[in-house]
């Protein structure tokens, strides 16, 4: 069943051992440079092969990596601004919509949860992370 | 009936023969048998029409499959047996029925030849999945089930107005081609729009999908937007003004999907952008662009039905889905993790994945006809698949900051449902031609995996992963808040009872006081007639002789005096 | 002999119970002067049953009494019109005899019986006599045959209710009244044309034209007739009399005698004056029309609040009056049809009613309302019967009072009176009210602890439910009366046609 305490990497299956790296101290700068020389290689690679464009602006070098770029950065900054806007409480619509119910009357598994644990908390309303960051 | 057993029909015993059957595994074999059977029987069938007849004038056709109605209702097949597959552990009499009565109807739909039965069908999709939104019971999941099904419902009268006036118009209610012109047309084209989510159309989607039960949001992602999809491809193929309504489509919902905390919300804006890729493709109109819609819709429903899947067994095992309180969850579900990133990567259309080998389609299309800034707007919207279905989802599941979720993996039968969905991504990936050979369309053979198609997308892809690993590292990306997100649906449910309160409030006052008024003069009426008519009244008082004599000489007199007019 | 008898139809008719009515006087026994009335009644209805199917295709029956040729002599004259109301009297007559045996033997002294059926036998002489006429004055005379044993019958509820006395006494100085007004207004005529025979009538008028004379006499002709079939406001008499009557007689004359006058009425006017008369034009509009849809409101109203069932029927028997004085105001084929159905369904239907009434006297005592509460349990069929009529007198779809109303609101929306149909309907819901309070009181309330009330003996249920069943029979088969009343209708049209060509 399920505890709060970690569970030791022996009890874990072999997928998740695998993938324990990803929570070491200074995983996400190696993860960082191995995509920076993975794009060094896409963009190069612009280089290496005719390009079959339909329309004249793709003929031009990293478009496609400078664009991929930019408008993921631009839909971010514009969502962030969007947020200001439209962002209201939890419980905004009431009991009008099942956002600040529990959601586990959805069909969750019951005998996973414990009373008073994890799972219960995280139903309260600002819970965990309460409105804080959730990532790292 | 042309001796053909209708796929509806086999739904629908299936759907009757439940109650009957004790819960259990025969239950849930037999619920598996339904969509195969079904399929099977009609499967193999030559195109043609079946099942033909004339009601009350009105030529009917339950069964018109071509090489369109016949890929749609394979993929619903597929469809319906995969969620029936991932709720084998339910055994929820009312979700069984009304998935069984739902997943019939849109087959029925697909197969609908004419607009009559169409409308039956189509008003069966919208009240037999609202019972997968109430099957939550509870208030909120009632109201947003109400709200669902008003709006469903409406789609359907819109198109049931739609269908008269086209009969009155043309003495047909056949169900082929139309060009919007026409009031009749516009009814049918605005029913369809509805249930596609077209922007401002939309709200009912992400409105009521997250408010589903786990398995009902797996089946609801399959049929409604999908069919409507189909029934846009039908009815108005290269209908221009789909062009530009679906490119809204594709953008709109990204910003939205951005900020959302409700992953399964995220998941319905995530389709509702998705929906503007087939439906451009639809307002294109070519061979190709066509093929591209109706190849998209396949794949897509299977790698949303995944996306929703993996969604649902986390919160099937945690009991939530809100990304503020999730992550970590690789340690306890690495299984689910796998699978939500081949849908995540499907959806996002990497190279090998299914998602690629269709949208590719609609991309060459738009480019083919020279629609540059459309095709400017899918390439931004790809971008925006990538973030909020390719990254944002796994990521704040699966990893980002470990909540200490500490739960089992999903049970056998969702993993492996989730494992057939995959399996069809990435084999429909791999081997396009698979899915390719299906298609109903005549086009010159398309080749997707292209050097040129392969690196750009590529680049564009993995350059955007480079952005968010960016904005995270330099914690720019926007926190998961518990919070939500205006939309349109603001307008009718909070303006509206607002502005409605107002005036319900005015109104009121002024019956209350027309009210005390009008029972003021009632009161007094009746005290009048009672004390006229009443059994001590004048009107009811036995009379002297006298008083009788006196009236026939009134009534003599008044005939007399007449004679002098 | 045969010949004989098909030959003397017309006079047989009064002729038998004239002189029945003596026979049982003289035996004046219960038991066999009940006997003979009722073998009388049913000889009755099979002559009038024969001279409507004489009758039926249109042929008019002009039977010369005493060989003396018309207009000198009296003349019968049978037309579908007259046929059909003589068919709807018989028939009454028969269905209320066999009532009458439980109902009079529990209400009548033994002794008085055989009187009691001598008038009784006597106002169905007069009725019939009325009815069948050709004469003018022939009518007051049966008309007075009919009114002065009527009073004698109400008075006989004496024995029951002491107040019957003075209601017969009423009813006799009104209805004396009346036939002064009449026979004054046959005295006009007589001086405007010479005649007292109707056809000769119409044609003497046609003749000679308008005058004032004439006026005069049409007068007092319709304010005698008026008061005898109780139009509003000169119904006072009525109430009482129904009230305080015993029930067989209730039964007999709220279904017979009003329906009588208004045939006479209907006669008078198109018979003798004709459709195209100005002045009954008139008249009908500025008179009539307004007072019958005075009768339809008030008189319901007055009805609603009624604490006795005997009296509420008698109310609502002013109200029916005058929803068949607004057929004939309408002076359209539709609407004498409507008046002419609404004879034989009103008759009908209150009938019916009053037969419940006097089945709840005859067990409980009373025909108070508010000694009639849980009935419904005790006596089912008697309840279950006026539920029947009550429906009937509503306007129900499948009852007999729906077709009347059917034909009243389809003669009013002819002349575009859309304003008077929704009157109708109006009224219909005021009729609602009253039937509802009966049935509530039978059905929902629970009834006294010291109540002993049985079911009423069969005698009277079985003709209540014949009764009851004819009203849903011909209420679902109305092509039978609304042909007899179309074909009456347009009888009395053709015939004022001829005359004023």
């Amino acid at each position: 069943m399920t505890s709060h305490d970690d569970i030791s990497p022996d009890d874990m299956h072999w997928l998740s051992r695998k993938l324990l790296w990803v929570e070491k101290p200074g995983a996400g700068k190696r993860v960082l440079i191995v995509l920076l020389a993975i794009c060094a290689v896409l963009a190069l690679a612009d280089f290496a092969y005719h390009k079959h464009a339909y329309f004249h602006i793709e003929e031009i070098p990293f478009i496609y990596a400078v664009y991929g770029f930019v408008s993921y950065a631009t839909v971010i900054f514009l969502a962030k601004g969007l947020r200001l806007i439209i962002r209201r409480p939890e419980d905004y619509y009431a009991q009008d919509s099942t956002e600040v119910e529990d959601e586990r009357p959805a069909g969750s598994d019951p005998s996973t949860l414990i009373p008073g644990s994890l799972s219960d908390r995280a139903n309260r309303p600002g819970g965990i992370s309460g409105g804080g960051s959730a990532h790292e | 009936m042309n001796e053909v057993l209708l796929p509806p029909l086999i739904y629908g015993l299936g759907a009757i023969s439940i109650p009957f059957l004790p819960a259990g595994k025969l239950r849930q074999a037999l619920m598996l048998a339904v969509p195969v059977l079904a399929f099977a029987l009609i499967g193999n069938l030559p195109y043609g029409d079946y099942a033909v007849f004339n009601a009350a004038g009105l030529h009917i056709g339950l069964l018109r499959i071509d090489a369109l109605s016949w890929i749609f209702a394979l993929i619903f097949s597929i469809a319906a047996f995969i969620s029936l597959l991932y709720a084998w552990h339910v055994d929820d009499r009312v979700q069984q029925v009304t998935t069984l009565l739902y997943a019939g109807s849109a087959i029925g739909a697909v197969f609908a030849a004419d607009l009559v039965s169409l409308f039956v069908f189509w008003e069966g999709t919208a009240i037999a999945s609202v019972f997968l939104i109430w099957a939550r019971r509870t208030e909120g999941s009632y109201r947003t089930g109400m709200r669902y099904l008003v709006i469903q419902v409406f789609s359907g009268v819109l198109l049931l107005a739609g269908t008269v006036l086209m009969y009155r118009d043309t003495g047909s209610v056949a169900f082929n081609a139309m060009t919007l012109g026409s009031t009749a047309t516009w009814c049918i084209f605005i029913a369809f729009g509805v249930k596609c989510a077209f922007p401002l159309l939309h709200n009912w989607l992400q409105d009521s999908y997250p408010a589903a039960t786990i398995t009902g949001t797996v089946t609801l992602s399959a049929f409604t937007t999908k069919l409507a999809v189909y029934a846009l491809a039908r009815g108005f193929p290269g209908t221009e003004l789909l062009i530009y309504i679906g490119a809204v489509m594709t953008l709109f919902p990204v910003f939205f999907a951005a900020i959302e905390n409700n992953l399964r919300r995220v998941l319905a804006y995530s389709l509702n952008n998705q929906l503007g890729f087939m439906v451009v493709g639809i307002g294109i109109g070519t061979p190709l662009a066509l093929n591209g819609t109706v190849a998209h819709a396949f794949c897509h429903i299977l790698y949303k039905a995944l996306l929703f899947m993996s969604m649902g067994a986390v919160m099937y095992r945690t009991g939530t889905s809100k990304a503020s309180e999730l992550g970590g969850l690789y340690k306890s579900m690495p299984f689910t993790m796998v699978f939500c990133i081949i849908g995540a990567m499907s959806i996002s259309a990497f190279p090998l994945f299914s998602g690629f080998v269709s949208k590719s389609l609609i991309l060459s299309a738009s480019a083919d006809n020279g629609y540059f800034f459309i095709w400017l707007a899918l390439i931004t919207a790809s971008v925006g698949v990538l973030e909020h279905s390719g990254i944002k989802i796994p990521y704040f599941t699966f990893f980002a900051h470990d909540n200490g979720w500490r739960v089992k993996e999903a049970p056998v039968h969702m993993l492996l449902a989730m494992g057939i969905a995959a399996a069809f991504c990435v084999g429909i990936g791999v081997f396009p031609g698979l899915l390719y050979q299906y298609l109903p369309y005549k086009m010159e053979a398309y080749v997707p995996y292209t050097t040129t198609h392969v690196v750009t997308q590529l680049q564009l892809l993995i350059f955007a992963g480079l952005a968010f690993a960016l904005l995270i590292r330099y914690r720019l990306y926007p926190a998961e808040i518990r919070a939500v997100n205006l939309d349109t649906d603001w307008i009718y449910r909070r303006m509206l009872p607002i502005i409605v309160g107002f005036f319900a409030a005015m109104i009121g006052t002024i019956w209350k006081a027309a009210g005390q008024l009008t029972q003021y003069y009632v009161t007094s009426l009746i005290r009048g007639i009672y004390a006229t008519h009443g059994p001590h009244g004048p009107l009811a008082r036995t009379w002297p002789s006298g008083s009788m004599v006196l009236w026939v000489a009134v009534i003599l007199g008044m005939t007399v005096l007449l004679t002098y007019v | 002999m045969i010949d004989l008898i098909t030959k003397n139809l017309p006079a047989l008719q009064v002729v038998i119970p004239l002189m029945a009515a003596p026979i049982c006087a003289i035996f004046n026994r219960g038991r066999l002067a009940w006997t003979i009335a009722f073998i009388v009644a049913i000889v009755s209805f099979a002559i009038s049953a024969a001279l409507l199917s004489q009758t039926l295709d249109g042929g008019v029956i002009s039977y010369h009494l005493g060989g003396w040729a018309p207009p000198i002599g009296i003349e019968y004259r049978v037309d579908v019109l007259n046929a059909f109301v003589l068919l709807i009297v018989s028939g009454i007559a028969v269905v209320t005899l066999p009532y009458a045996v439980k109902s009079v033997a529990q209400e009548i002294p033994q002794e008085k019986q055989g009187f009691f059926y001598t008038a009784l036998l006597l106002c169905l002489t007069g009725l019939l006599g009325v009815t069948i006429t050709g004469d003018a004055f022939n009518v007051f005379v049966f008309l007075e045959i009919s009114s002065l044993s009527t009073y004698a019958l109400v008075a006989t509820g004496a024995e029951r209710n002491r107040r019957a006395l003075t209601a017969a006494y009423n009813y006799l100085i009104m209805g004396t009244v009346g036939a002064t007004f009449f026979v004054i207004g046959l005295g006009l005529l007589y001086m405007a044309t010479g005649t007292l025979n109707m056809v000769d009538l119409a044609h003497q008028i046609t003749l000679r034209g308008d005058s004032r004379m004439l006026h005069m006499g049409f007068a007092f002709v319709l304010v005698g007739i008026g008061l005898k079939l109780a139009m509003f406001p000169l119904h006072l008499w009525l109430p009482n009399a129904y009230t305080f009557a015993p029930s067989a007689v209730s039964v007999f004359i709220s279904a017979t005698s009003t329906k009588v006058a208004v045939y006479v009425l209907l006669r008078f006017m198109f018979g003798i004056f004709g459709f195209d008369y100005a002045y009954q034009q008139s008249t009908l509009q500025y008179v009539l029309l307004p007072l019958a849809l005075l009768a339809m409101f008030a008189a319901s109203l007055v009805a609603v609040f009624q604490t006795d069932l005997k009296r509420m029927l008698a109310y609502s028997s002013i109200a029916q009056v005058g929803y068949m004085l607004l057929g004939t105001a309408f002076m359209t084929q539709t609407g004498v049809m409507a008046t002419v159905i609404h004879l034989f369904n009103h008759a009908v239907t209150k009938a019916t009613l009053f037969m419940v009434a006097g089945a709840f006297v005859y067990s409980v005592g009373s025909s108070k309302i508010s000694d009639l509460k849980g009935l419904g349990r005790a006596m089912p069929w008697t309840s279950a019967a006026f539920v029947v009529g009550g429906l009937s007198l509503i306007g129900i779809p499948l009852t007999v009072g729906f077709v009347s109303k059917w034909y009243l609101v389809q003669a009013a929306l002819e002349l575009g009176w859309w304003p008077i149909a929704a009157a109708i309907v109006l009224s219909s819901l005021i009729a609602v009210a009253y039937v509802w309070r009966i049935v509530e009181t039978l059905y929902l309330h629970s009834p006294s602890p010291d109540s002993k009330a049985k079911e009423a003996p069969l005698a009277m249920i079985i003709p209540m439910w014949v009764l009851a069943a004819a009203t849903v029979y011909f209420g679902t088969h109305a092509a039978l009366t609304s042909a007899a009343a179309s074909r009456a209708a347009s009888t009395l049209i053709s015939a004022s046609n001829i005359i004023w060509q």
